[in-house]
């Protein structure tokens, strides 16, 4: 062992697993784009360039040299954040989506936030009353909400709240803050739909499974408090599989967050990316791929490593001999 | 000897199969998805007997009417027969996942018995294909990967049978093993049965249970992910009656005809959420005989 402390080891190995994969993936897509019917070049003049018109754009943005020279390229411009301009709207694509995070990141974040609150705490409590009618009605709700389609929910929403309602903001995405606030809430609440029951379930089987350990029993033969025993004894041994399950519902987020966008009308980073295959823009699609890549595999990194705060027992093992 | 052994080997299987069949116990929430699924199948197969209207009749005159007289849900802005274009879109609703879920099932059951029988390094590799694939979320690789290539069904649906392998998996592998040390294999074993017999004749009936639960949640997730592609742009032509496609295309006009855009989500909604029902009762039933066997 060159590291003496495993988790570094096990961290210094991931982040290296990581990278390859950004890599990998991002020549993928970079082959796939220039290997899509049509080609960049058709994209860039339109439908109607003359075959001469073609060969100026295929010269002018080296597309005849070689793929890989042109992925080199492309890698080289990337690290430096210069994913070039966007077709379409001729801005900076690192600028447009620095824009557009705005939007995206209080979105995803904030349903995020309120999907591990609602669903952790939800999930407790009908794990507590497993099989009462307030478990049965929770877990009904949740089970609706995750299985229909996002996009299907919002609509629902924003007839209620926004067109019967009429409380809340159907389309845009709102001036200044307060504004902007206000016309996120039915796209949180669309996102927190989707999400929270995955989270509620797992809470709930894992809570449940628990409290039925010994030393929950000994806890409570002891007479401590119920809140501490939730806390210290309970959750906290229920939390390798949520935490697990948070990865996944982060992720499933971002293909949510897309749908809920474009739903409501939201100029996030979503919505740009369904408008840059709309129109074949292919520096943003390329970035924002990239960005969404960079995204899971942090988000997975990330869950990987919670483990060792959360589980003594992997600690004290050597990292590969993890399941 | 030998009596014994068939003694353990056939009454098992049977015995659970039977049971299962016809279970007695089913909560009414599950009976009522079961019947929201018969009615969705019937207008996906025999749309012309259900819809009052040809849902391609366009009639300028008729635009964006509310619900009530001659149309239950109202018209779109084409002046089309809302409740018609529903019903007849039952079945791309149903035919893409019922592919998904089809393929994906049988790929996954493959990989299962044969990892999960086998063992040793045939598991070890199965098994590292199913974590490296697991992380992938396959809503969002989809949509980058059609939106990448620039359209086409057949790369969603594709992708979206490969992406949810991995999942059942999980759940079928752990299943074949659970059983693969029972008496009854061990016994066939010793007859000298061949694996593939053993894998198809004795295994395979005995994870049918957890086989027909991954298939429901599988169509679920199909049901949820192609609509959401082409709610998107990115699955089915415009034009045709697709749940998703609608939705997208009604949605400016919800001050009119609000149920234009509701109808296809509420249908959408409807048909996954019986569909989950349904498999996440197969799956709990399943578990808890599992458990107290």
């Amino acid at each position: 062992m060159t590291f003496r402390h495993p988790v570094l080891q096990f961290t210094a190995r991931r982040l290296l697993a990581a990278a390859l994969v950004v890599l990998a993936v991002s020549a993928l897509t970079f082959s796939f784009i220039h290997l899509a019917p049509g080609g960049p070049e058709q994209t860039i003049a339109g439908r109607f360039a003359t075959p001469e018109q073609l060969e100026g754009i295929r010269d002018s943005y080296g597309l005849d040299d070689p793929l890989p020279a042109q992925y080199a390229d492309y890698l080289v411009h990337a690290v430096r954040l210069d994913f070039g301009n966007s077709i379409s709207t001729r801005e900076p694509v690192v600028t447009a989506m620095q824009d557009r995070l705005g939007v995206t990141a209080p979105l995803i974040l904030g349903s995020f936030v309120l999907i591990c609150i609602l669903g952790t705490g939800l999930g407790t409590l009908a794990a507590y009353r497993k099989g009462s009618g307030l478990d049965r009605f929770l877990v009904g709700v949740a089970v609706t909400g995750a299985s229909a389609p996002a996009f299907a929910t919002a609509i629902i929403l924003v007839f209620v709240f926004g067109v019967q309602l009429g409380w809340f903001p159907t389309f845009g995405d709102g001036e200044g803050l307060a504004d902007r606030a206000r016309h996120l809430v039915l796209p949180v609440i669309a996102l927190t739909l989707v999400g929270v029951a995955s989270m509620l379930k797992i809470t709930r089987a894992r809570v449940a499974q628990v409290l039925q350990e010994d030393h929950v029993t000994f806890a409570r033969a002891r007479g401590l408090r119920p809140s501490y025993i939730v806390g210290r004894s309970v959750l906290r041994n229920a939390g390798i599989q949520v935490v697990t399950q948070s990865g996944v519902i982060l992720l499933a987020l971002v293909a949510g967050g897309v749908l809920v966008e474009v739903t409501f009308g939201l100029n996030g980073v979503g919505a740009l990316f369904i408008k840059a295959i709309e129109a074949r823009d292919i520096p943003v699609i390329q970035a924002v791929s990239l960005l969404i890549t960079l995204f899971i595999v942090l988000v997975n990194l990330a869950v990987d490593l919670l483990y060792f705060a959360l589980d003594p027992r992997v600690r004290a093992q050597p990292a590969g001999a993890r399941a | 000897m030998s009596t014994d052994i068939t003694a353990v080997a056939v009454p098992v299987p049977m015995d659970r199969r039977r049971r299962w069949l016809w279970p007695a116990d089913v909560p009414v929430s599950v009976l009522i998805a079961g019947m929201v699924l018969v009615v969705m199948a019937a207008c996906a197969l025999l749309p012309g007997l259900v819809a009052p209207q040809d849902p391609a009749l366009i009639n300028p005159t008729e635009s964006l009417l509310r619900p009530g007289g001659a149309h239950l849900l109202g018209t779109d802005q084409l002046g089309r027969d809302v409740l018609s274009r529903v019903v007849h879109g039952a079945g791309t609703a149903l035919s893409g996942p019922l592919i998904i879920a089809t393929a994906t099932i049988v790929l996954s059951l493959a990989l299962s018995l044969v990892a999960g029988y086998f063992g040793g390094w045939v598991d070890a590799i199965v098994g590292r294909g199913v974590d490296l694939l697991y992380s992938l979320p396959p809503l969002i690789v989809a949509m980058v990967l059609v939106g990448v290539f620039g359209g086409g069904y057949w790369l969603a649906i594709g992708v979206l049978i490969v992406l949810n392998i991995p999942q059942n998996v999980r759940i079928m592998r752990a299943a074949v093993i659970e059983r693969r040390g029972l008496p009854y294999i061990e016994a066939a074993e010793t007859l000298g049965v061949s694996p593939l017999r053993i894998m198809v004749g004795h295994l395979l009936p005995n994870i049918a249970p957890v086989v027909a639960a991954c298939f429901f949640l599988r169509f679920t997730y199909g049901i949820v992910d192609l609509s959401s592609l082409s709610f998107l742009g990115l699955g089915v032509p415009p034009g045709s009656s697709d749940w998703g496609r609608m939705l997208a295309e009604n949605r400016v006009q919800i001050f009119e005809n609000a149920w234009a855009s509701i109808a296809p989500g509420v249908a959408l909604v409807l048909t996954a959420v019986s569909a989950n029902f349904v498999g996440d009762w197969l799956y709990e039933h399943f578990e808890r005989k599992g458990r107290t066997r």
